[in-house]
């Protein structure tokens, strides 16, 4: 007799292989959506894959779309370090945008001087963003999933608030946006510029902090147990706060790259769901900063495949929709990972 | 000044409708200790399918029953991965957020703009329409009003709390190993409450698109399931209080109306933002203000936690 029995802990060998199969059912189960609309699937998906690796243009697009998908995962990954969640990246993004586009166009210097002050500006509209909720779920309590959601939906209305009033260049007759900040992150190749080195050294800041600081023992104590840590004299609510700002701090940073690196006026839309899709990247990340590389790069993909698409009538929100079911995949998966098939011997009586 | 009251008062019924629908879904999902985040993905399902129904069958009844279909089927989906294989609720949620307003976006997409071709038409009651003030706001409005706002609070205050099977529901929410070893079928509560807390979501977002706005267009929804979940945990998860308290944010969302149609001198983008604030206010301030209301009030013990029969 065969019986499905749960076991109490997996090898985090066996926990990478779930996330490669589920995010592979998820995309098979897509594909057959795709087919069922009348996609020629393989097609596409050849196409997705030589027009992502097969040039350097599509390589180069690809890192655009890496490097604030690593900085909006790493954001959410900090905060799962400490048990919390951040779905506020979007938010906060637009929060570190907008701060990092006021100190642009308001100081005359040059880039040297300029692209730092704007670094910190960015860092610290993410961070101001994120501070009520913060500040809420450390001294009260109040679930911070929903508070730091909320923020996103007023971030967005302020920017375009602020894109068709005070801020509006009166040049810009299709789109309303703000002036054209006069600063640019330097180039490191073609369109990609350094924003991705500024990202991934990030990461690996943080993620040897994590690892071999006490303050990084201390966050990842509280987010195993919350309670042991306090019972252990560790300062809980000062670490919960910490993080929380840092995440919101680190997708304000993704925010004001985007402006300096790429768009270079704040205006609506250029979020472009960055925030949502990292909180999907740390998941997939399973909360590590290290690896959040591999999975940014993965959503990069997804992502750059979705514009690859558009050629063909497939919409970004098919695209959004997917990455939901990749999401859905890797909970369950995560869950199913803890069953083992056993043979159950008949007993001698 | 008689007039804007009225007004007020009209609109805020209309718009809190929809929450108050999502809200009382979601209490009875979190009262049998299950936490759906998916609230807004199925709004979205649940309209754009309401949308597409009435474009090809022009009647707002069927538009609704396709509606909640969708939220039910749907629901089924999310109570699978987490009810029965026990995934992550909040992941789960995300998930069925996301997947679900980028569907309902993409198969709806070239019906937004479009008026909806049924809706659910308000219908003056005689005499009681020509009362002062209330009059209009209360007896004019579309059947669904009544049954948002009376019906369905009563009735779901009294499952919950007059009945042996309402127990049975708080006591999975509770203490599921407790339950189940009193003979309560944990999982079959579990499972099916969370498909018709998902089915009221689905109803939400056909009474939005049919009912308040009526239309279609992408990100109609707008973060109202969300609110939506705030609001559970405002209302301390009491049917009557969630639809209380989502006519706070219809008032709430009408002063908004009412200050862009008379020119306030607010931008918009501010009015518009109040419902977020709002919220965010509406979870703040209790528990500031009282840590005693705050208990009286409490999640049941075991929400978002999954059962394990093995563990107990």
């Amino acid at each position: 007799m065969m019986r499905f029995q749960r076991v109490a802990s997996i090898s985090p060998l066996i926990i990478v292989a779930t996330r490669v199969i589920a995010v592979v059912a998820a995309l098979l189960v897509g594909g057959l959506g795709f087919a069922i609309a009348g996609f020629d699937v393989p097609m596409l998906a050849g196409n997705v894959v030589t027009s992502s690796f097969g040039t350097e243009f599509g390589l180069e697009d690809l890192g655009l779309l890496v490097s604030p998908l690593i900085l909006t995962g790493l954001a959410a990954a900090v905060t799962l370090r400490i048990g919390l969640w951040n779905i506020g990246g979007e938010g906060q993004f637009y929060a570190g945008a907008i701060a990092a586009t006021v100190v642009g166009l308001s100081i005359q210097s040059n880039d040297v001087v300029m692209l730092p002050l704007m670094l910190v500006a960015g860092f610290m509209g993410g961070a101001v963003w994120i501070l009520i909720p913060a500040l809420a779920r450390a001294y009260l309590a109040i679930d911070e999933i929903i508070t730091t959601l909320l923020l996103n939906f007023v971030a967005i209305l302020l920017v375009n608030y602020l894109c068709t009033g005070p801020m509006r260049d009166p040049q810009q007759a299709v789109q309303s946006a703000s002036d054209r900040v006069p600063y640019e992150m330097p180039e490191l190749s073609g369109d990609l510029h350094w924003g991705i080195g500024v990202a991934v050294g990030m990461t690996l800041i943080l993620a040897i902090v994590l690892a071999f600081t006490g303050w990084g023992y201390e966050v990842r104590v509280a987010g195993a147990n919350r309670h042991a840590a306090h019972y252990a004299g560790m300062p809980v609510r000062r670490r919960l706060m910490q993080v929380m700002l840092l995440s919101g701090g680190i997708a304000g940073v993704a925010g004001m790259l985007e402006i300096v690196g790429t768009v270079h006026r704040l205006q609506g839309g250029i979020s472009n769901n960055f925030g949502y899709l990292g909180v999907m990247v740390a998941v997939l990340a399973g909360g590590l900063p290290i690896g959040v590389l591999p999975a940014a790069l993965l959503m990069g993909i997804i992502l750059n495949g979705g514009i690859v698409l558009q050629a063909y009538g497939v919409s970004t929100y098919e695209v959004l929709a997917l990455t939901g079911l990749v999401l859905l995949f890797i909970a369950v998966g995560e869950q199913l990972a803890y069953y083992r098939l056993v043979r159950l011997r008949p007993v001698a009586q | 000044m008689i007039e804007l009251l009225t007004g007020v008062f009209y609109a805020a019924l209309l718009a809190g409708g929809v929450l108050a629908l999502a809200a009382m879904g979601e209490v009875l999902t979190e009262r049998v200790g299950v936490f759906n985040l998916g609230l807004e993905g199925l709004m979205a399902l649940g309209g754009m399918t309401a949308i597409v129904t009435v474009a090809h069958y022009p009647s707002a009844p069927l538009g609704l029953l396709a509606g909640i279909a969708v939220g039910l089927a749907a629901g089924a989906v999310f109570s699978a991965a987490v009810v029965l294989s026990r995934a992550n609720q909040t992941l789960c949620g995300l998930a069925l957020t996301i997947a679900g307003t980028g569907l309902a976006a993409a198969l709806g997409h070239s019906y937004a703009g479009q008026p909806a071709k049924a809706t659910f038409e308000g219908v003056a009651i005689p005499v009681l329409s020509e009362l002062p003030i209330l009059g209009r706001a209360v007896f004019s409005q579309n059947v669904l009003i009544y049954v948002i706002w009376i019906v369905l609070p009563l009735a779901l205050h009294f499952l919950l709390f007059q009945t042996r099977h309402g127990i049975n529901m708080r006591s999975v929410g509770e203490n599921p190993s407790a339950a189940d070893a009193a003979g309560v079928a944990v999982t079959r509560i579990r499972f099916w409450y969370v498909v018709v807390g998902a089915g009221f979501a689905g109803a939400a977002g056909a009474y939005l698109t049919l009912a308040f706005v009526p239309s279609w267009s992408d990100g109609i929804t707008g973060g109202r399931g969300w609110i939506a979940v705030a609001l559970v945990i405002f209302a301390g998860f009491r049917p009557i209080n969630a639809a209380a308290g989502a006519f706070l944010f219809g008032l709430i969302t009408a002063l908004g109306f009412v200050g862009q149609a008379r020119n306030w001198p607010i931008p918009p983008a501010f009015l518009s933002m109040l419902p977020y604030l709002g919220t965010m206010a509406f979870m703040i301030l209790p528990v500031l203000a009282s840590r005693r209301a705050q208990r009286r009030l409490a999640a049941p013990a075991a929400l978002g936690l999954a059962y394990y029969r093995d563990q107990r």
